[in-house]
């Protein structure tokens, strides 16, 4: 028995630990968006603001590169879509011998790194441009220089893999009888194909457009190579992270975050409720429905879940209209000037105490006094340099031990008293 | 002769138009995007950087010049090895490896654990939490473990709170925030492989094996790893690939000293501008990692076909 329940708690910290390390930094970059704080932490908590929001919204950069991903989205779902598509019927068809060789073909995409296909595909077609014979200027050299022509192509070349094993799934359950009698009837080969297999591929399709167009989305090994003039998001916000990082990121992370959540539970609540009215066809489950709740919740959490974010999210974006951090932003100014302040006062307390100490022990030891003069200013010097006042910790207790071997410790060390 | 049938055959089956149309898409997928790239980019790595003018004159041959320099580096006297590159190199082979192994380690309990648990809501809410992080931006991903592991971030605090340290640990510095980003970045996709094949394990075997007696590693040893081959494969040689390939963890995550190879490559191509140069260590990071996944496929017995199950 104990034995068992060892495993699950095994398990359970597991699981635990799993999961804090997948879900944990992005918790942790949703809430450094909220924090007024213009260094994206937690731990140090200022004020809470949407302030982060307003400057990501007003950055030309960003946007620009939205508009661009979704351009380079776009183009790519319907090159890539279409030749993954073309390539699974293919493969379905081809000749046994060859057919290990074409799949090794058409799946290495994935597996090559982004970064050698973006850099093949931007010399492949200087290459070709040059060719050609496209000069400076023409069209054919525009085109092939063209970021967003170059991105679409690059990164067509491996999504195009990842849609043609969606597509490969589904055409595994296709009965071929279908169009055989689709063609027996007198349709050609093209009406076959549009009235009898793209319907029955249209759900791999729709999977397979999403499937694409978040590749591109996200994708940057490649992108960075390709894109050339142009930016796309994930480019503006490498080169955001890299120059120096400041917490309007962490409001898109959010904002991304949020959409994720939302459209992972509604595909879920979708499912759910699918599966329930299948039941419910079967006669297994009972077509009662609570009270309470409306028919599409019933034993759905996700889709009571969704409804419970919607209103989150409306609630947040309510309040982000009327709140304002300003009051609370004053009085963490005035802490930190409070701070400051006492820092300063420790430090000129210290200063007097050790003042008073040395003339003590100037009086003391007259002779000893100008051999140490001048080490006295190198322990004191730095404290009151700029640089740590600014730092979060200066205690004043510190520097003194530390100098007070430079500007004490020699006093009283014996070959001193030899060397006179 | 016998081409000609499968070619006869294959327009009888789809009508001219669909088979023009099917054949065309492949073709430009495979000859323009695929095929074409790789063998330009490999006889691009084999020239000279020469000005535009002089391209296609009589300097224009081919040298295996790029390629000495990642072994020699600059001097042309053949003494002295390029060092910094191959220590680049090596490093990131390395630590691609490592991270891999990690991985497999880290994804295999979970996948084995989801894969038997037929369908309850648990394991249905967990599936969704493991989807989220799937389709977060990489490069946000990568600078939420910036946030984590930076000089006052999150981690620092809390062991300074605890007292575990009494100084920052530079995490960025020391590659921890690297490795750390790289195992994250790419963790799913040795989850997902597993827990496929995991999932269509009868659980009967396992019971079998339980009932006559064997112990739970040997389940494992024996009925469960073997089942999950493909899959373990298939996961540990896209992980292995794309963190060797990786380019925004490394930018993001590495320290200032340390490089990774993939940022050498982007160096020639955007700082230095030597195309040639940048193309001939593409060409170098992609043989090796190939050779390595091919050996390794060989090792364990699996086939190309089980990738991308």
């Amino acid at each position: 028995m104990s034995s068992a329940n060892l495993i699950r708690i095994a398990l359970g910290a597991y699981l635990l630990i799993f999961f804090s390390y997948l879900l944990g930094p992005l918790v942790v970059m949703s809430l450094t968006a909220f924090n007024s704080s213009s260094f994206p932490t937690v731990s140090p908590w200022a004020c809470f603001s949407y302030e982060w929001f307003d400057v990501l919204f007003n950055d030309k950069h960003i946007r620009d590169g939205i508009y661009y991903s979704i351009v380079i989205g776009i183009g790519t779902v319907i090159l890539s879509v279409s030749m993954g598509l073309a390539a699974s019927i293919v493969l379905t068809q081809v000749w046994p011998k060859l057919r290990s060789t074409y799949y090794t073909m058409i799946i290495a995409p994935i597996l090559i790194p982004g970064v050698v296909l973006g850099i093949s595909t931007l010399v492949f077609w200087d290459r070709a441009g040059a060719f050609l014979g496209a000069t400076d200027g023409s069209f054919l050299h525009g085109l092939f220089h063209n970021g967003i022509f170059l991105t679409i192509l690059g990164q067509s070349s491996f999504i195009a893999s990842y849609a043609m094993l969606v597509f490969v799934a589904r055409l595994q359950r296709f009965d071929t009888g279908l169009t055989e009698a689709a063609l027996d009837l007198g349709a050609t080969h093209t009406q076959a194909f549009r009235k009898i297999l793209l319907p029955f591929m249209r759900p791999a399709i729709a999977s397979a457009s999403v499937l694409a167009f978040l590749a591109s989305f996200e994708n940057y090994n490649t992108t960075t190579f390709t894109i050339i003039d142009y930016k796309t998001l994930t480019t503006v916000l490498a080169q955001k992270v890299r120059l120096g990082i400041n917490p309007s990121i962490s409001s898109l992370a959010f904002i991304i975050i949020v959409l994720t959540i939302f459209a992972a539970l509604a595909f879920e609540a979708a499912n759910r409720n699918k599966e329930r009215k299948l039941a419910v066809r079967k006669g297994k489950a009972s077509a009662e429905k609570s009270g309470v709740l409306p028919g599409f919740m019933t034993g759905n959490p996700a889709a009571i879940v969704l409804v419970l974010l919607a209103f989150v999210v409306i609630v947040l974006v309510g309040t982000a209209q009327k709140y304002s951090p300003e009051a609370c932003k004053i009085q963490v100014r005035e802490a930190k000037q409070v701070e400051i302040q006492q820092r300063i006062k420790e430090l000129r307390e210290a200063r007097r105490i050790k003042d008073e100490a040395r003339a003590a022990e100037e009086a003391k030891q007259p002779a000893q006094a100008p051999a140490n003069a001048p080490q006295n200013s190198g322990a004191f010097g730095n404290v009151f340099a700029p640089g740590n006042l600014s730092e979060e910790e200066a205690p004043a207790s510190d520097p003194a031990p530390s100098s007070g071997t430079g500007a004490f410790g020699n006093v009283f060390d014996p070959n001193n008293l030899n060397s006179e | 002769m016998k081409k000609k049938m499968i070619f006869s055959d294959f327009f009888k089956n789809n009508g001219v138009v669909m088979g023009c149309l099917l054949i065309g898409l492949v073709s430009f997928w495979l000859i323009f995007l695929i095929i074409l790239p790789q063998l330009s980019m490999l006889d691009y790595s084999f020239r000279f950087n020469l000005p535009p003018a002089e391209v296609g004159g009589p300097k224009d041959v081919y040298t295996l010049s790029n390629y000495q320099h990642l072994i020699y580096g600059s001097d042309t006297t053949h003494q002295t090895y390029n060092t910094v590159d191959l220590k680049v190199f090596v490093r990131t082979i390395i630590a691609a490896m490592l991270v891999t192994i990690f991985n497999i380690f880290l994804c295999y309990p979970l996948a084995y654990f989801l894969g038997q648990s037929k369908g309850s809501g648990f394991v249905r809410l967990l599936v969704v939490l493991l989807i989220i992080p799937y389709w977060i931006n990489e490069i946000l991903r990568a600078f939420a473990l910036r946030i984590i592991f930076g000089d006052s971030g999150l981690l620092n605090e809390a062991l300074m709170f605890l007292h575990l340290t009494s100084e920052p640990i530079d995490f960025i510095r020391q590659d921890i925030a690297l490795y750390a980003g790289l195992g994250y970045a790419y963790i799913l996709l040795m989850l997902f492989p597993m827990y496929n094949v995991i999932e269509s394990l009868d659980r009967n075997q396992i019971e079998a094996a339980r009932d006559m007696g064997a112990s739970w590693m040997r389940i494992h040893r024996r009925i469960v790893i073997p089942h999950a081959k493909p899959g373990i494969v298939s996961g540990a040689t896209m992980v292995f690939m794309l963190s060797a390939g990786a380019l925004a963890a490394p930018q993001i995550l590495g320290g200032p000293s340390s490089l990774w190879f993939t940022q050498l490559v982007y160096q020639w191509f955007n700082d230095s501008l030597n195309w040639q140069q940048g193309a001939a260590y593409a060409i170098v990071l992609l043989a090796s990692t190939i050779i390595i996944v091919l050996t390794v496929m060989k090792i364990f017995k699996v086939n190309m076909g089980d990738i991308g199950k």
